[in-house]
């Protein structure tokens, strides 16, 4: 895939993780308590309390680690070519040149087609010399 | 224009009986067309252009100009969006109900982006066409060089084997 494409998969996969992180995190938090006016919240199980602390660190762990790529595949962009004006200049010149290059391929291709054309006839005679020379048997 | 579920084709083949004896006789094809045309009740242009920003009503956030330097913005565009993200889970945390405004933010980083994106595009066509002239320059140039030769092999060998009829 090309560079620019890549980087626009990796613009829709940072906002997916980010989406995906706010939305996980909203959806599984374990309840809190807000005032000391409401009891406090029923105890979740161990095991699930363990597994959600690990989500915040891997999820954004995941996003930065999508934000770096994002500046790797920037600092990869070609941009070699400083303007539109530049490229448009260059395309001119290589226009000329390929219409010179091909008027040439051109004129030595009508010569070798000549060529070929003067030696089918050299072997059409030469065969029909060898046919009236050879005496039959 | 047709309008009916299942349209026959149209009867143009008609004209074309006597093509093969006189081809002139013949309607010729209709020119490209130009401007805007409807196809299948959508409106169509042959102009593609990028909208700017402005004109989708999008506030841009990286500097207008003859020359944006991508890279910088690009870079500078993904920090932005990190600490907007950082600042939404800040919100979300301390003033639950003040989320919008921050999703409103992160969403026209994201327009910003796609748009610097696809304003490149027209850069990599004119590279891609630069690339390909090169190659054709280059094939073009390798078929030269091998007629040349062949027809240099072919002199040759015909020189030769006058040579060798004549010693005959």
């Amino acid at each position: 895939m090309d560079i620019i494409s890549q980087l626009q998969e990796q613009v829709n996969t940072i906002a997916s993780l980010a989406f995906n992180t706010f939305g996980t995190l909203q959806r599984d938090a374990p309840p809190v308590r807000l005032s000391p006016n409401y009891p406090e919240p029923p105890a979740v199980p161990a095991e699930d309390a363990a597994n959600f602390a690990e989500q915040p660190k891997l999820m954004s762990a995941a996003l930065v680690k999508a934000a770096k790529q994002f500046d790797a595949l920037v600092a990869a962009l070609p941009l070699s070519e400083g303007g539109e004006e530049a490229q448009l200049k260059r395309i001119a010149e290589l226009q000329a040149e390929n219409d010179s290059v091909g008027q040439e391929l051109q004129k030595q291709l009508e010569a070798a087609e000549k060529e070929l054309k003067q030696v089918q006839e050299l072997f059409n005679q030469a065969a029909d010399n060898c046919l009236n020379l050879k005496k039959p048997d | 224009m047709a309008t009916a579920t299942y349209p026959p084709p149209p009867p143009y083949y008609r004209l074309y009986k006597n093509y093969l004896e006189d081809p002139k006789s013949a309607p010729e094809p209709p020119p490209p067309v130009e401007g805007t045309y409807v196809c299948f009740g959508a409106n169509y242009t042959t102009d593609d252009v990028l909208p700017s920003l402005e004109e989708q009503g999008v506030r841009q956030l990286y500097p207008k100009g003859p020359n944006v330097d991508y890279k910088k913005e690009l870079r500078s565009l993904n920090r932005e969006l990190q600490l907007h993200i950082l600042e939404l889970a800040d919100v979300l945390v301390q003033r639950p109900s003040q989320y919008a405004r921050r999703v409103e933010e992160i969403s026209l980083i994201f327009k910003n982006l796609h748009h610097l994106l696809n304003s490149l595009r027209p850069h990599q066509a004119r590279a891609t066409i630069i690339h390909i002239l090169e190659l054709q320059i280059q094939r073009r140039k390798q078929a030269v060089e091998d007629i040349k030769r062949r027809r240099e092999e072919a002199q040759r060998l015909l020189k030769e084997s006058l040579g060798t009829l004549d010693g005959q």
